[in-house]
């Protein structure tokens, strides 16, 4: 569908691209993630669950499970880091669009790609600081986690979440799960939501919404 | 209620082409053409972007939902809801609490749990609609091995076998063919793959020709251990009830890769948070480990019996055992516990606390005995022996895994003492297992009577390849030949041709190099799967089979977990595949047909329902078994009222038990003698104290009458660790179900097949992570990438069972396949050596295959770790 592209309808996204400044969108409410780090085992049910809702070829993972360990043997540590789109407040993908195929949505804050205006440049993938935006070879376009906004908006929570097997991952709106005031499974009864795991890119860069429950040779 | 009906939409027609498109853009382009209804304002063009990530496309609500399961023998059993649009399975999700009476979305209860799919599960649209999928039937036409096959009717097919049968069993007797059905992608109640209750072994038997195979791959060493202690494989508790220990030991368990019930990783979690304390005693820091923050104690491999000999010996000599527990429910524990008739006994005249002790011997199992074996020192011996003697209720979860291990089950047998004589048996929070079987489901809807389960010879399953090579110069106590009470007894089998029903055993028994030189020597092989496999390279037929999203069937829990779950048939068969039970029934008739003197009536009463239109049409008579089942056997064994038609609507029933489901409560609560024929918990097994000829029994030599450390005939304390200095174990992988999913790219690209290492050792070899590096002992060679890690015991390395193999022209196996390593020589209780492995490795410029498909990639390692500078 890439190479059926509106060669015109482009033309014209890029032209009112240049000529709009852009304004972040501030979203209604601003849903996120949570994720806990020590929890998790690693399974990956979320991503497979993720390509098959996607319906993704091997290669682009719009779900990524990253493994951590360290240590000595035989002291040694390990946990996860589970992550896909923040849905940052001030996307760095976003502003380097040159179609403006990205954009946020208000009543909920998800960031999401129009499919029938990106050109498959791949400037958002360069520009994000977590990997969200995933390149489809097959379909020569960019694709990444939208939050399975058609879950959402039919009530239900996106497919990663829903098959969470230990129930350490889940979403809410992001101010309450950064207090810990959301009920979430996610989180133990002695667990503190943190907005920033070791190695994670500064969450002051792009205000990403996720928060974690971080193990204690992540915390930064 | 969403629409749960499962009627195939043949307006749209779909091609295979675009049915094995997994991608939803290809997909909608054909399925545009058939008018489908689809968002309209996705397709409209406006001034700023807005369209949805991928517009136009069907939302959930906008297919039909169907409750189905997974239904791979893996040790769980979860929910897919498939949605679909006509004949096509869109997308897989699972259980969201919807699916049940009075369950609505979110629905996720301690009591009730969702039962939420695992990877393998969510990824089985990879599988069913693969391009290694069997449409039609097909038949060798090249060498056998050679993987070349021709397009063949069913006709041709099923007269080719049915001819061939008779010709084998008129010409070698009724041993001639193997039953090696295995529970790969069968398991439910009617369409079943199984050792014992399988379709194919009524089928053989009915025949009158079958050597079946008696040992079981994954736990052998603990089935014959539970069987001899308790008298029982179901020793174990419900999921729930691991919520509920203080200290939970997991001996060689890792249930984040393999799951083990419903929801057992997700109680332990909620155990944690209440508290529970975690142990892992295992060659590797698993995952396990991490997420419940365990005290890890790495062993050598084949070791684990001794450790545990050494924790007796500390527990009894300081006196920290239940003596009141030990005298009510052991035999033989100690001195006050052994019968008056063990004394007369060839076997039978030892205890077990004097053996520990070393009153027979000369030699205590210490603490620094054990570890001088086990590599464990003293001090962490007694520190986990006060631990588990003084927590209570302690959970000591002996998995499988170090009793697939020469002498195996004397491992199993060791745990059962230490959970016996610490009273942690019977009650809430402890733990018996073991196998660990636990809730008991009705299981079986076909026909189970008189015929079912008949052999003329039954063998340790590893062994055929020896028997077929070494024909008629076989010793009976060289294969474990089951005694019989007939002129069969010791008989060994001539064996000249094998079925393999959703079982890939060629691909997953020990020492395959020794199972491709048997292999050549059979007259008939037949293999009945779904997709192509290794095993099925080897085959002379390869019949398809329907998958369980292609026939009609309940799934059961299979290992923990209380629930069924309805299978309908959610799309129709694909190609010209049918069921196993299709195919059984009609080459019945068709033997019937070219004998029907002796064969004349083997198809009514093989599938008593049918008639010859089942190969056609096999619906009403599904339907009539399953519903038979549900009316005469779940409703009055559960005592429930739901009728099978409201069954059907909901898609899963959940049993809501009184309290968390123990193994042996009623035991130890209500005196309830054991099923051991003292009534006892047999430390002292009666059936081996009066053993006195070891060949004629189906362990083939001698077993102590009580648990021992028994050397195993290789490891790290063995003197070929000149020539092999590493410890090769083979633990089950988190992203296949045995060698099932191995085609899978979604899954190959979470995780590769690739060998653990020390980072010390590795760091000796000059050996990277990513690295090639092969392995190999005196039996094989295989080649993989190399993983180096502090997470590993030096001395030690890991690959993952499963792989397909993958041959180059010199024999190496270029995907990593572990069973070229293993020996066949299985432990006298039938416990699979699969972890008794002596090999070297190095680096290597020979080639690593990741998949058959020659553009296979395993990337995992680009989203994989964060690794120190100096690795």
């Amino acid at each position: 569908m890439a190479n059926e592209k509106d060669t015109a309808t482009i033309k014209t996204a890029v032209e009112r691209k240049k000529k709009v400044a852009y304004t972040p969108v501030v979203p209604d409410m601003q849903l996120g993630f949570i994720h806990n780090n020590v929890d998790c085992i690693g399974c990956r049910a979320c991503e497979i669950a993720c390509k098959d809702k996607n319906g993704l070829p091997a290669g682009p993972r719009f779900r990524r499970v990253q493994y951590i360990e360290g240590g000595t043997y035989p002291e040694v540590y390990a946990y996860k880091v589970n992550v896909s789109c923040n849905h940052c407040a001030e996307p760095a993908c976003l502003p380097t669009c040159p179609t403006g195929a990205i954009w946020k949505r208000k009543d909920n804050g998800i960031v999401d790609i129009d499919s029938t205006l990106c050109i498959g440049c791949r400037r958002c993938e360069a520009a994000c600081p977590y990997g969200a935006p995933q390149f489809i070879p097959e379909l020569n376009i960019v694709g990444k986690c939208n939050l399975c906004v058609d879950e959402i908006e039919a009530g239900r929570k996106p497919y990663c979440v829903m098959a969470c097997m230990m129930r350490t991952l889940d979403i809410g709106p992001i101010d309450k799960l950064r207090e810990g005031k959301w009920e979430t499974k996610a989180l133990g009864p002695n667990d503190k939501p943190v907005r920033a795991v070791k190695n994670f890119a500064n969450p002051e860069l792009t205000k990403p919404s996720i928060v974690f429950v971080v193990h204690d040779k992540g915390k930064v | 209620m969403t629409d749960k009906t499962a009627t195939p939409d043949r307006d749209i027609d779909l091609d295979l082409a675009s049915r094995l498109n997994l991608s939803r853009r290809g997909f909608l382009k054909t399925t545009a053409v058939g008018a489908m209804a689809v968002g309209a304002g996705g397709l409209l063009k406006t001034e700023e972007a807005q369209a949805f990530a991928y517009e136009p496309y069907p939302r959930d609500d906008d297919l039909q939902t169907v409750v189905t399961s997974c239904a791979h023998n893996c040790g769980s059993r979860h929910a897919l809801i498939a949605h679909k649009k006509g004949d096509v399975i869109v997308r897989i999700s699972t259980d969201d609490g919807r699916y049940q009476k009075d369950g609505f979305f979110g629905k996720d209860t301690e009591e009730e749990p969702q039962l939420r799919g695992c990877l393998r599960g969510r990824s089985y649209r990879q599988r069913l609609y693969s391009a290694e999928r069997l449409l039609y039937p097909m038949m060798r036409v090249g060498e056998r091995g050679e993987g070349k096959f021709k397009r063949v009717s069913w006709d041709e097919a099923l007269n080719f076998i049915a001819m061939k049968m008779l010709a084998i069993k008129n010409t070698y007797g009724p041993t001639a063919l193997v039953d090696q059905s295995y529970a790969g992608a069968s398991y439910g109640v009617l369409h079943k793959s199984d050792q014992i209750e399988g379709l194919l072994g009524r089928f053989l038997g009915m025949f009158g020709c079958r050597t079946s195979s008696w040992s079981v791959p994954s736990y052998q060493g603990t089935t014959t251990s539970s069987r001899w202690t308790f008298g029982t494989i179901e020793d174990g508790n419900e999921d729930d009830a691991f919520a509920h220990s203080k200290l939970i030991i997991m001996w060689g368990w890792n249930p984040a890769y393999t799951f083990h019930g419903g929801n057992t990783f997700y109680y332990m979690r909620l155990a944690k948070q209440r508290g529970c304390k975690f142990v892992l005693v295992d060659p590797q820091y698993t995952d396990s480990a991490a997420v419940y923050d365990a005290w890890w104690i790495p062993i050598r491999p084949n070791t684990d019996a001794a450790m545990m000999a050494g924790m007796a010996h500390h527990i009894f000599t300081n006196n920290l055992h239940d003596q009141a527990f030990i005298d009510k429910f052991c035999q033989g524990m100690d001195a006050g516990t052994m019968p008056d008739w063990a004394k007369d006994t060839p076997n039978g005249k030892e205890n077990f606390k004097d053996y520990i002790l070393g009153t027979y011997d000369g030699t205590p199992k210490t603490p620094e005995w054990a570890a001088a074996i086990c590599g464990v020192s003293a001090g962490d011996i007694v520190k986990l022996a006060d631990m588990y003697a003084k927590t209570k209720p302690a959970a000591l979860k002996a998995s499988w895994a170090p009793g697939r291990n020469a002498f195996g089950e004397q491992y199993n047998r060791m745990a059962a003492a230490l959970q016996a004589m610490t009273g942690n048996i019977g009650v809430l929070g402890g733990c018996a297992e073991g196998v660990g079987k636990a809730w008991h489901p009705e299981a079986v809807a076909y026909p189970y009577d008189e015929w079912a389960n008949i052999w003329f010879a039954s063998i340790k399953s590893d062994r055929w390849a020896h028997i077929v090579l070494n024909y008629p110069n076989v010793k009976r106590e060289e294969v474990g030949l089951w005694p019989r009470n007939d002129q069969l007894d010791g008989v060994i089998p001539n064996i000249k041709g094998i079925f393999w029903q959703g079982s890939n055993w060629f691909n997953q028994l020990t020492n395959i190099n020794k199972e491709i030189e048997a292999v050549k020597k059979l007259e008939l092989v037949v293999c009945m799967d779904s997709t192509i496999t290794p095993s099925g390279l080897y085959a002379d037929v390869l019949l398809p089979v329907a998958t369980h999203f292609e026939r009609h069937d309940v799934a059961l829990p299979w290992y923990k977990g209380h629930y069924y779950i309805h299978r309908p048939k959610v799309i129709e068969p694909m190609g010209e595949s049918r069921t196993d039970f299709q195919i059984f029934t009609e080459l019945a008739y068709r033997i019937g047909e070219l004998d029907p003197q002796g064969y004349g009536m083997f198809g009514k009463i093989y599938n008593p329902k049918a008639d010859r239109g089942y190969f056609l049409n096999p619906d009403a008579v599904d339907e009539a078994y399953l519903a038979e089942w549900w009316n005469t056997k779940v409703m009055p064994h559960h005592h429930i009222d739901m009728p099978w038609e409201e069954f059907k609507g909901y898609g899963i029933y959940k049993f809501l038990l009184k309290e968390p489901h123990v193994g042996f409560r009623a035991q130890i609560e209500q005196g309830v003698p054991f099923q051991t024929p003292s009534g006892k918990i047999e430390i002292l097994v009666n059936e081996l104290a009066w053993i006195q000829d070891w060949k004629k029994t189906k362990y083939g030599e001698h077993v102590p009458s009580i648990p021992k450390w028994i050397e195993p005939w290789e490891s790290l304390n063995s003197p070929k660790t000149k020539e092999y200095p590493f410890h090769l174990v083979s633990p089950h992988p988190r992203w296949r179900t045995h060698s099932i999913f191995n085609n899978c790219a979604w899954l190959r690209e979470t995780y590769e097949q690739e060998c653990t290492l020390n980072a010390s050792d590795a760091k000796k070899l000059g050996i990277k992570t990513g690295d090639t590096v092969e392995l190999w002992n005196e039996r094989g060679k295989v080649v993989v990438p190399a993983y180096v890690t502090e997470r590993c015991m030096p001395g030690v390395l890991v690959l993952h069972e499963g792989s397909w193999l993958d041959l180059d022209e010199n024999g190496v196996d270029r995907s990593g396949n572990p069973d070229f390593l293993t020996l066949d020589a299985p432990s006298p209780a039938g416990a699979f050596a699969y972890n008794t492995v002596l090999c070297n490795i190095a680096k290597s410029d020979l080639e690593h295959r990741p998949g058959w498909d020659r553009l296979a990639t395993a990337r995992s390692h680009v989203f994989r770790r964060e690794h120190r500078r100096e690795l």
